[in-house]
């Protein structure tokens, strides 16, 4: 005999029902969900159970006996919060949080939500301790630099590794033109249901030889059972501009350029001669940045029956920059499908199709840099229409004044459009109670294309005539196969768990490149539309394989002794025969205090757990066991050089990590604290290394030096994490995460004793960082500044810097001056050279963290995100290059500071003296011998800042109001700002600089925390609703 | 998986142990050791050392350190060019080891002998360049091998000037008599450099050595007779892409326009005056021009400055300009007629040779940053001035009448009289005006150097280095025609002090800070 029972589940400390609470018979597939309004009905019989839970909750049992009608009320369960929400994914499975031993990191998709995110990396800023994060470039998808728990290499990448559904990512790659743009821009940030970070080497380790950067693990999300859901979001925000930076207007500039030429000679432009009569002349800064919209469309549908759940969504997002020549849009489509197909048997699929396109112009041809560095005589636009450029008769240089920036953003193409196929098949059997066997197939397909298309242009005097158009076109495949068993068993106060697994991983990359020049027309982007006879083409190719063995075994022991052991043996193509395989070992051990007796009565704590932890994690590099024939051409067809030293001793690069660990929670989980310290060392890094020009290893046509395991690394570090419900009464929510971390990172041997390792950047006047033994690897090196010489007898008392013959520059106005720069003798051999260059600044910071706050009341939510670090330092190129006064003569901007020039005046004894003592700015000079110009510490500033990051303010539409149709469920709308306002001493745009992403860097050259033109990040403000059918 | 799954070789480029199985593959291992290998020498070195530093050529920006003779351990030119010497030397090491080891048996002894005597024709000559411009250097031979030496020292003067000489006379004793292609060295080539080793060795005791003399004289004498080569009738002729590989040429660097990036000579971008005569946005060369040493030396009626240096109002047929109207802004093609300079750089007489003009000047082989006119490494003028040289010895004068002749025919092709008695002086300024831009005076200062420190010292320090204005005069009015003469006055002087401090150029800084073991003193190396 069946009937229908209803009623409504509420809420009684809210008074409110509560929406989504599944109501099920005990022992039966029947199941429904209570709508907005709490209310459910079901069809049962009355000798049933009904089971009304919902995680949050203390589930309620009822039996139904004669009711149609039955009300519950449910009791807030803190204790389930944390844990029966909390069943976390690691590497390959799943744990409970409580019998986590390792230390790890997870955030959800209400905390991926809060910001607004291009792409997925910057969602992890702030929100996750261990994780430095720095956005590389400002512009739509920039790059980002993740460097979990320090640096780990000197010269190979630093980026962790990313499993997207088991799926892992090979993030490095992309330098030169594309170097700017996100490797997982393809992956829509609302799909995200969590993202681990593993961090401690027992949960790194079973991801062997790719683990040593951290591992992240991002999980979509899939259909769950009940109704389904249909949700759909928009997102509409404005970019701002960034604050000026102070260069020199028209008029400033005119009487600067007069000031340096009655000094050092030269004449000025004839409208130079009365300044009053010039205008501000142009604002390239205001030209140039624009307020640019972003636009995110966001729809998903999911649900499924009993046997079935999907989940289905697409996102389409378009960003613009806030200059010409920059910008993205994604659109992306996502099918995830779980399938119960026999008792004993699940399938499921993930898809993911996306494809981006990217605008690289702004960062390619270095636009901010010209945009600050370009004369403000020279105008946007002739009065004809015309673009405006550099011209002989204004002073300027054809050959070193920049191109107009305005003209080359809108006119030069650098078009980046990549589609992926990202995807994978899964099953589960069960082959036992507690036997389980999982294979899954996974792929990753994709191409990326480059339109880069410069065409004719004329810029005042400035012209290119012949347009050329390269088309480069890359694909790569990837599959990887695993087959896995997992065994779990309680015995008693005894839990067990065991898997094993295989895995086998193959990559191919192939590479097209061609180009062609003379171009008629600028409208056809296409080869055919090129001279012929002006073409040229290339291409490479490269795979690689992996294979690996491993197993990983939980034991836990009343719930409060946890042991944790893995192993994994991992075979590489990127190595030869004799030194294939490496042997990745982990354990770690916790022990949940807080579930001894004893612990019972001390009521304050209702979580303590002690963990340590050991583990193996391997770096495998990019192959250099070969030495191979590299063709090139020659008079007499293709010739062939070998390009680097093979190296058949090649092996593993391995970090052994110590970790000691604590998560406390005080008055029911109202406070959480978690705490992590570790220890890395990383032995035989694999690197080039930096051999003298002597043995042909540098430059065009050399053999570039092997692959070796030639040095050692350590990190010190911790991560603390405190998570607070600091208010939760009479409706009113307030809870606080905050989070910091430190590392200290220590180069600990080189190849030999005089070992350095530098990275020299040719395009910014061979700006040096260095890596020696002892220090955190990139240090700024160059020469320190001791103020201005203020008196003759000042300078016959100093070390002089010395011409090419080794001896000291005379002293005299055209030689060392009152007013040139005095710089310091570091080595004390009594003159200046290039011996005395030093370490002048470090680029890492002493720490960094992130607090969230969200406040809660009624429907409303409030979210306040700030960001901060201290202690890094930053070298502000831009400042250093237009300080140097020179610039004036070749039609290129200095900064204001430029003009507190040291003026050098004479007393009545014939002694030269300063008249404006305090300046740092030496006096103008005209036949410079370089003395005063110098990279030097002067623009090393403190990068040290503090940033609100993201606040939110979000209103749910009650359920009152909504009750009153059918369609609608759930109305969010919000409002916020991004980058809302910085606190740093630092005088460039913004002073989060990461690495630098510009057209000339390499791979192994890559400048860190450098301030180039960096692409400014600036604020953002967004409306988004999100609506829920 | 099989075991094999991970054996991935490269799929772009093979193997070193798997090729050397044809001749044609034995052939190409050594191919890219004719301009690859020295593209960062080439590229600015050649004459920034050469010229610039020499004291042929003068500026303001680019090359202000050669011409103030303040190249220093920081100077590009200088690492670029101690790099790209020791480049050529790792290439040339590595292709005779891989030659010796992997060559298939069904390859001729011929050609693997050939080969490995390209090799060492490279290797001698990069140690030749790198004794001249530093004195004492290592002696490299096994580059894998010495990788992680960190105890590598120099070695002295004349150990290196012996390895060069063994070097380049094993080159000439080994290879053919014709070049097995076009542009490939053969034994006339490697003879001629050889009497140049010779001829420059025979001074680093302090006197110049008899029998080094001799065998300069001999080995010249040899390529005069027997080579085959001779003079172009038009000094001019040489400087054109068309005639790459022509008689007079005994060794050039290979380029190609269109290939590798490395492959092709960049010269032109930074020595054209402007974008104008390039076709591209390089023609950097603006700021650089000849000096006022070298065009005092010039006769009114030497053919070789028009095929050097472009005066204003110069008219070049064979070379084209883009003119831009400044009243439409329409741009259109001409013959080049050579501007007056002045812009922000003054006057110059810019610099004419390895500027070949824009691509429809040359058939379309020309790119930015990239032209394909070989960089003349000997010539058989140059063979022709060694000769004398070496007849000259160490006499005040030579009435020498196998002397004579060829001095002269160099004479005769610049449009020059002839002379019947020549001095040191003599054969001097016949180099500085026949080879100027071609990366050759300094060199000839570092031969007299050997033996003659204070002579050497002494001519440097007299030359003009300043700077000039220079006006071309036209007869009667037109001044579409050419002008029949110019004024150059100075109106800046500029001069130097070489001394024995200067005189080489110091290893480069970063060098000796990756490599201090360079400070120890030099030792002899063992043979």
């Amino acid at each position: 005999q069946k009937q229908v029972v209803s009623g409504v589940v509420t809420d009684p400390s809210l008074g409110a029902p509560i929406h989504g609470v599944s109501v099920m018979v005990k022992d039966s597939l029947t199941l429904t969900t209570t709508d907005a309004e709490g209310k459910y009905s079901i069809l049962v019989k009355s000798t049933d159970i009904l089971v009304f839970s919902i995680s949050g909750y203390i589930s309620a049992e009822l039996p139904v006996g004669n009711n149609t009608h039955l009300d519950v009320a449910l009791e807030e369960d803190i204790q389930s919060l944390a844990e029966l929400m909390d069943v976390v994914l690691v590497g390959y499975g799943e744990l409970k949080r409580t019998d986590l031993s390792s230390a790890q990191v997870s955030l959800d998709d209400k905390q991926v939500d809060m910001t607004l995110n291009t792409t997925v990396e910057q969602a992890l800023q702030g929100r996750a301790a261990g994780v430095y994060i720095t956005q590389n470039t400002g512009q739509p998808d920039g790059s980002v630099s993740v460097n979990v728990r320090g640096i780990n290499s000197v010269n190979g990448t630093n980026d962790p590794l990313y499993v997207i559904d088991g799926i892992q990512i090979n993030t490095s790659g992309a330098f030169g033109s594309n170097s700017a743009v996100s490797p997982l821009a393809g992956l829509n940030p609302a799909d995200i249901e969590t993202i681990e970070v593993l961090q401690g080497p027992s949960a790194t380790a079973i991801y062997g030889s790719r683990a040593t950067n951290g591992v992240i693990l991002i999980t979509t999300k899939r259909g769950k059972q009940g109704d389904l859901s249909i949700r759909y979001g928009f997102q509409y925000g404005i970019q701002n501009t960034p604050k000026q930076l102070p260069v020199l207007n028209q008029q400033q500039y005119a009487q600067f350029t007069n000031e340096l030429h009655a000094s050092a000679g030269g004449t000025s432009p004839e409208e130079f001669q009365d300044v009053s009569l010039l205008g501000k002349g142009t604002d390239w800064q205001r030209e140039l940045f624009t307020t640019a919209p972003l636009v995110n469309h966001q729809l998903s549908i999911s649900g499924g029956k009993e046997d079935t759940q999907f989940y289905l969504s697409g996102d389409y997002f378009k960003q613009d920059g806030i200059t010409p020549g920059a910008g993205f849009d994604r659109g992306s489509i996502r099918l995830n499908v779980d399938n119960q197909t026999r008792s004993w048997l699940k399938l499921n699929l993930n898809l993911n199709v996306n494809q981006t396109d990217d605008k690289l112009t702004a960062q390619s041809e270095n636009v901010i840099v010209n945009t600050l560095a370009i004369a403000p005589n020279i105008a946007v636009r002739n009065l004809d229409g015309s673009w405006g450029g550099a011209d002989n008769a204004n002073g300027n240089s054809v050959q070193y004044t920049p191109y107009n920036p305005v003209a080359i953003a809108n006119l030069i193409q650098n078009k980046y459009k990549r589609r992926q196929l990202l995807g994978g098949v899964g099953a589960e059997v069960n082959l036992a109670k507690e036997l389980t066997f999982k294979t899954s197939l996974n792929t990753n397909i994709g191409t990326a294309s480059t339109t880069y298309f410069v065409p004719t242009y004329t810029l005042g005097q400035q012209a290119n005539n012949i347009a050329n158009l390269t088309i480069t076109e890359t694909n790569s495949s990837y599959w990887s196969w695993n087959q896995l068993l997992q065994y779990n068993k309680t015995i008693g106060d005894h839990a067990v768990g065991v898997m094993v697994s295989h895995e086998a991983q193959y990559g191919l990359v192939k590479n097209v490149s061609s180009g062609r020049m003379g171009f008629i027309t600028t409208n056809i982007l296409d080869l055919n539309a090129g001279n012929s006879s002006e073409s040229s083409n290339s291409s490479t190719q490269s795979d690689w394989a992996m294979e690996s063995y491993f197993s990983r075994v939980n034991y836990t022991f009343r719930n409060k002794y946890i042991v944790q052991a893995a192993m994994r043996a991992d075979g590489s193509s990127n190595f030869g025969r004799d030194h294939r395989w490496g042997v990745f070992p982990s354990g770690s051990v916790a022990w949940r205090i807080s579930q001894e007796p004893f612990m019972k009565s001390i009521t304050p704590i209702n979580e303590l757990k002690l963990r340590a932890e050991a583990g193996v994690t391997g770096n495998q590099g990019n192959g250099g066991v070969y030495s191979a024939l590299t063709p090139i051409t020659t008079s007499w067809g293709t010739g062939f050089v070998t390009s680097q030293y093979g190296n058949h001793n090649l092996k593993w690069e391995q970090t052994t990590t110590y970790n000691i660990g604590f998560n406390l929670g005080l008055l029911q989980d109202h406070i959480h604290i978690e705490g992590d310290f570790y220890i890395k060392k990383t032995d035989n890094l694999i690197m080039k290394s930096q051999l003298p020009d002597y043995l042909g290893t540098n430059g065009n046509g050399s053999i570039a030096s092997p692959t070796e395991n030639i040095s050692a690394l350590e990190n010190r570090g911790y991560s603390i994490t405190v998570s607070t419900v600091n208010l939760d009464r009479n409706n009113f929510v307030w809870n606080t995460n905050f989070n910091i971390s430190g590392f200290r990172t220590k180069v600990t041997r080189l190849y030999s004793e005089s070992a350095i390792i530098d990275r020299s950047a040719w395009y910014m006047n061979n700006f040096t960082q260095r890596s020696v033994v002892g220090k955190a690897p990139w240090q700024f090196y160059s020469y320190q500044e001791e103020g201005l010489f203020k008196s003759v007898d000042e300078i016959n008392a100093s070390a002089l810097p010395v011409g090419s013959d080794g001896k000291e520059l005379s002293v005299g106005e055209y030689g060392v001056w009152v007013g040139d720069t005095k710089y310091k003798d570091v080595n004390q051999d009594g003159v200046i050279d290039e011996k005395d260059r030093t370490y002048i600044g470090n680029p890492w910071p002493k720490f960094f963290f992130g607090i969230t706050n969200t406040f809660e009341y009624k429907g409303f939510d409030l979210n306040v995100l700030i960001t901060g670090s201290y202690g890094n330092d930053i070298y502000n190129y831009m400042r250093y290059a237009n300080s140097y006064p020179n610039n004036v003569n070749l039609g290129m901007n200095v900064f204001d500071e430029t003009m507190s020039y040291a003026q050098v005046a004479t007393d009545a004894q014939g002694n030269p003296y300063l008249l404006n003592a305090g300046t740092q700015q030496a006096r103008l000079v005209g036949t410079a011998n370089g003395n005063n110009t110098r990279i030097s510490n002067r623009f090393v500033e403190d990068g040290s800042y503090l940033r609100l990051k993201n606040v939110q303010l979000g209103y749910t539409l009650p359920s009152s109001l909504l009750s009153k149709q059918n369609l609608v469920k759930d109305v969010h709308i919000a409002i916020g700002a991004q980058n809302l306002a910085t606190l740093t001493g630092y005088k460039g745009y913004d002073p989060e600089v990461g690495a630098y992403v510009g057209k000339s860097m390499t791979a192994n050259n890559q400048p860190i925390g450098v301030d180039y033109g960096r692409y400014p990040l600036t604020p953002v403000y967004t409306f988004s609703i999100h609506v829920e059918l | 998986c099989q075991s094999d799954f991970l054996d991935r070789e490269p799929l772009d480029a093979p193997l070193n142990e798997n090729f050397y199985q044809t001749k044609d593959q034995v052939l190409a291992a050594t191919a890219s050791l004719y301009g690859y290998a020295w593209f960062d020498y080439n590229t600015t070195p050649s004459y920034g050392i050469g010229d610039a530093r020499g004291g042929t050529l003068t500026g303001t920006v680019n090359q202000i350190d050669n011409i103030l003779f303040e190249t220093s351990g920081a100077s590009s030119d200088n690492s670029s060019a101690w790099r790209a010497f020791y480049n050529v030397i790792g290439q040339a090491n590595r292709v005779m080891s891989d030659v010796e080891k992997y060559t298939a048996s069904s390859v001729s002894e011929s050609t693997k002998l050939y080969a490995i005597a390209e090799a060492r024709f490279m290797r001698g000559l990069a140690y030749s360049y790198l004794v001249q411009n530093w004195g004492p250097v290592p002696i490299i031979t096994d580059n894998e091998a010495s990788l992680s030496d960190t105890e590598i020292t120099r070695n002295t003067v004349e150990s290196v000037w012996e390895f060069v000489v063994r070097d380049i006379r094993y080159a000439a004793k080994t290879l053919s008599a014709t070049p097995i292609q076009d542009g490939r060295l053969t034994k006339y080539a490697a003879q001629g450099v050889l009497a140049k080793m010779f001829l420059t060795r025979a001074g680093i005791s302090g006197t110049r050595n008899q029998s080094d003399l001799d065998s300069a004289a001999y080995y010249a004498k040899s390529v005069i007779d027997n080579s085959g080569a001779s003079l172009l009738a038009d000094y001019e002729e040489l400087f054109k892409m068309k005639n790459n590989n022509n008689t007079e040429s005994l060794f050039a660097l290979q380029w190609i326009y269109n290939g590798t990036w490395g492959t092709q000579n960049a010269m032109q971008s930074y020595l054209a005056y402007s974008p104008e005569i390039t076709g591209f946005n390089d023609g950097w060369g603006g700021d650089l021009g000849a000096s006022m040493f070298i065009l005092e030396k010039y006769e009114a009626a030497d053919k070789r400055r028009k095929g050097t240096f472009m005066f204003p109002g110069d008219h070049y047929s064979y070379i084209h300009q883009s003119v831009t109207n400044a009243q439409t802004g329409e741009s259109t093609i001409q013959e080049l007629k050579v501007p007056l300079s002045n812009g922000s750089f003054g006057a110059r007489a810019w610099v004419k040779k390895y500027v070949v003009g824009r691509p429809e000047d040359n058939d379309g082989k020309v790119l930015q940053q990239r032209t394909g006119i070989n960089t003349y490494i000997l010539r058989l003028a140059d063979v022709y001035l060694i000769y004398a040289e070496a007849i000259l010895g160490n006499n005040a004068s030579t009435a020498n009448a196998e002397a004579l002749k060829y001095f002269n025919k160099v004479r005769a092709r610049a449009g020059l009289s002839s002379k019947t008695s020549i001095t040191w002086d003599d054969i001097y300024t016949e180099r500085v005006l026949e080879f100027a831009m071609e990366g050759q005076l300094w060199y000839d200062y570092v031969r007299l150097h050997y033996y003659s420190p204070a002579r050497a010292y002494d001519l440097l320090s007299d030359q003009e280095r300043g700077l000039y204005t220079i006006t071309p005069v036209y007869t009667g009015n037109d001044l579409s025609a050419e002008p029949t003469s110019w004024t150059i006055s100075l109106s800046y002087s500029r001069k130097i002090t070489a001394n024995s401090g200067n005189f080489t150029m110091p290893i480069p800084t970063v060098e000796l800070t990756r490599a201090p073991n360079l400070l120890r003193d030099p030792v002899p190396y063992s043979f």
